[in-house]
């Protein structure tokens, strides 16, 4: 009996540790993540006057019902496109890269992982401003298949471009999560599987990609939304010609000063992400 | 006799090693390994951690390439054939179970890779897990299994594709000690059942001894030495082995003749006919401590190899009785029957070992 109590208080002491411990990270949560949610939640059920200001009375939905006009739904289709062939274009390159990562000696693996973070040591907006160099007319890349007989390449400000850059921009948040789910699978398991007559394609179908699915997942997620919402990139080398969902987003508050609808878009594509990422957690937890 | 019996089993070798080296960076894995190992046998290959067991297994399933030599799978060269393409399987040491698949799903997968048709898939693997007495839990996952049931499973995810040869790994390893006793058991039983050739690797010298027709003995990647569980207890032709297989005292000497040696106090002992040392050469001679008898001063028959010494220790072990009695040149073990019947000797009293001429076997040093 005393045992009982004492095994109870001595768990509810380190419950009681351990929210303590967690207590900065979720201040951090509340004041810099739920809070500015909720002010645009509240901003996006506003009204808009005639001034361009924003009434916050008179709540009503017509936010929402704007987000149903084939402008947004247009805006919408071709954002989820680029960010989708940004994604599948991470995860092509990254898997192999990730791969031959893990399969090195501790030394260069790790100078390889270096080498995927250097970028980041350099200013986003920078680097978006080199590419638009190295991309530009008659710049470095073009010079180069004009050189070798290819002709000119004209991709600034093409949808091109905006991928190129944005594959660039997210590729370590691909790699990291793969590389860290390959270095995890037993490789024993690939000799298993090839031992009971699995050719390396099989293998890797049936045993390595499924066990390194977590890697894939993350990484997606983590590539795929900032992708949907990007803004500088598509501006810099896209040169504004599509609008895609960040920059309407941008619009809508400056410009348009419309603050209702570009809060409801904001909210609905985070709600969206937020919902489609815990689904995925729960479901997909399990598995490892 | 010795020669018909080598080209039978040349005739019907499962699998057949000649001259297998295998070399990673600098270090000598395996050393110039020549193998025969005969259809629907039990063969063990038995040594010391790190002498090379691994790597020849891994090269008989393809995991590893040879660095040289050439390796035969029922008459057919599969040196560079990829693992896939090989007609055996493995029971890896650690079971290497698919953790994302149900045991039902591990069991089928080989015949599923080989586009069995889907009906034969789950009678043979119905029949395979009840093989290994696995029914009833084909739903679950390797995680939910116990180090015996993974192992089974292991087992029929292997057998069930009706291997011309399995391989196993050291598949008892993890298990404990009564566990391993019943699981040795019930392989030796499912290799009588399906007759499928059977190499298995162990650095256990009893459970090599218990299952095996055949062992090998493994040391610093060399194979020192091919028979039956018999031929290496009784007639061991290194020391290496003789020390691994078993435990025994070593007599230094050099053999005089093909069966005299002359211990190095001088004395000279008759030995079975010794054909793998030359006349001339340093030998030992094995003498197991429970083939020596040990007997009061002077008591000990006429005509046979004895030595005088002192009872150094006595340690009683339930079944028997080991002393260690000090000679003057070396201490030798000696192990009797613990019984009403047999004479106690005290510590500090002068005794006799003796033995039976055809009682030792006389080893390369
Ligand atoms: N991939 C490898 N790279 C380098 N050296 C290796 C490799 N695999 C094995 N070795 C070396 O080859 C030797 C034989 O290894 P092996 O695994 O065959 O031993 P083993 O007899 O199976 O030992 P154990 O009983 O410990 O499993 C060892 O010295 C080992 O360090
Ligand atoms: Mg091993």
């Amino acid at each position: 009996m005393s045992v009982g109590i004492a095994e109870a208080k001595r768990e509810r002491s380190e419950r009681r540790r351990g929210f303590l411990l967690a207590l900065p990270s979720f201040a951090y949560m509340v004041l810099f993540f739920a809070v500015p949610l909720i002010i645009v939640l509240v901003y996006s059920f506003a009204t808009r006057t005639s001034t361009g200001s924003t009434a916050l009375s008179d709540w009503n939905l017509d936010a929402y019902r704007k987000l149903g006009e084939p402008i947004v739904r247009n805006v919408v289709v071709r954002s989820v496109i680029l960010a989708l062939v940004t994604t599948v274009i991470c995860l092509v390159v990254a898997y192999p890269f990730a791969w031959f990562c893990a399969h090195q000696r501790p030394t260069i693996r790790n100078l390889l992982l270096i080498a995927v973070m250097i970028p980041f040591w350099t200013n986003f907006l920078v680097r978006n401003y080199a590419w638009r160099i190295l991309l530009s007319n008659g710049g470095p890349i073009s010079s180069f298949t004009e050189a070798i007989g290819l002709g000119e390449t004209n991709i600034l400000f093409t949808k091109t471009a905006v991928v190129i850059g944005l594959v660039y921009a997210y590729l370590p948040f691909m790699i990291l999560p793969l590389y860290a789910s390959i270095d995890r699978l037993d490789r024993r398991l690939i000799e298993a599987g090839r031992d009971l007559y699995g050719s390396g394609s099989q293998t890797f179908r049936r045993i390595v990609l499924p066990l390194t699915m977590p890697g894939v997942i993350a990484g997606s997620i983590l590539v795929f939304v900032p992708s949907m919402g990007a803004y500088v990139t598509p501006e810099l080398l896209g040169g504004g010609k599509e609008t895609l969902l960040g920059s309407y987003i941008v619009t809508q508050f400056l410009t348009a000063r419309n603050w209702p609808v570009g809060a409801s878009l904001s909210f609905v594509l985070m709600a969206v992400m937020l919902v489609s990422t815990i689904v995925y957690f729960r479901s997909g937890g399990k598995n490892l | 006799m010795n020669e018909p019996l080598g080209l039978q089993q040349q005739m019907s070798a499962a699998v057949s090693l000649r001259g297998i080296s295998k070399l990673f960076d600098d270090v000598t894995a395996v050393d110039n390994v020549d193998l025969d190992i005969a259809d629907g046998e039990f063969f063990a290959l038995l040594g010391p951690s790190g002498c090379g067991k691994t790597t020849t297994l891994r090269m008989i399933a393809g995991l590893e390439l040879p660095s040289a030599g050439s390796l035969q799978i029922f008459g057919e060269e599969v040196g560079s054939l990829p693992p896939n393409k090989r007609p055996v399987n493995t029971v890896f040491q650690n079971y290497a179970l698919f953790p994302h698949m149900s045991v039902a799903d591990n069991v089928a997968f080989g015949l599923r890779m080989r586009k069995v048709p889907k009906s034969e898939i789950s009678t043979r693997v119905q029949e395979a897990i009840s093989l290994v007495r696995m029914t009833g839990m084909e739903g679950r996952r390797p995680n939910q299994l116990s180090g015996g049931q993974q192992q089974r499973v292991a087992l029929a995810r292997a057998l069930v594709n009706r291997p011309k040869v399995l391989l196993l790994d050291e598949p008892l390893a993890a298990l404990d000690l009564k566990l391993r006793q019943e699981m040795q058991f019930e392989l030796k039983q499912l290799q009588r059942e399906v007759g499928i050739t059977f190499v298995f690797v162990t650095h256990d010298q009893e459970e090599a001894l218990a299952l095996s027709d055949r062992i090998g003995v493994m040391n610093d990647g060399r194979l020192l030495q091919v028979g039956t569980p018999e031929e290496m207890y009784d007639a061991p032709v290194d020391r290496f082995v003789a020390d691994f297989i078993g435990r025994s005292n070593f007599l230094k000497g050099v053999l005089e003749s093909s069966d005299v040696v002359c211990l190095s106090n001088g004395q000279r002992i008759n030995v079975p006919v010794v054909a793998t040392v030359a006349v001339g050469d340093d030998v030992q001679v094995s003498l197991r401590p429970e083939r020596v008898m040990i007997c009061q001063l002077d008591a000990a028959p006429s005509g046979v190899a004895k030595l005088s010494g002192v009872v150094d220790t006595e340690t009683f072990l339930g079944n028997s009785v080991v002393y260690r009695v000090a000679l003057d040149w070396m201490t030798i073990e000696v192990e009797t029957d613990h019984r009403p019947d047999v004479a106690r000797h005290a510590v500090g009293e002068q005794v006799d070992v003796w033995w039976r001429d055809d009682a030792v076997a006389v080893v390369k040093p």
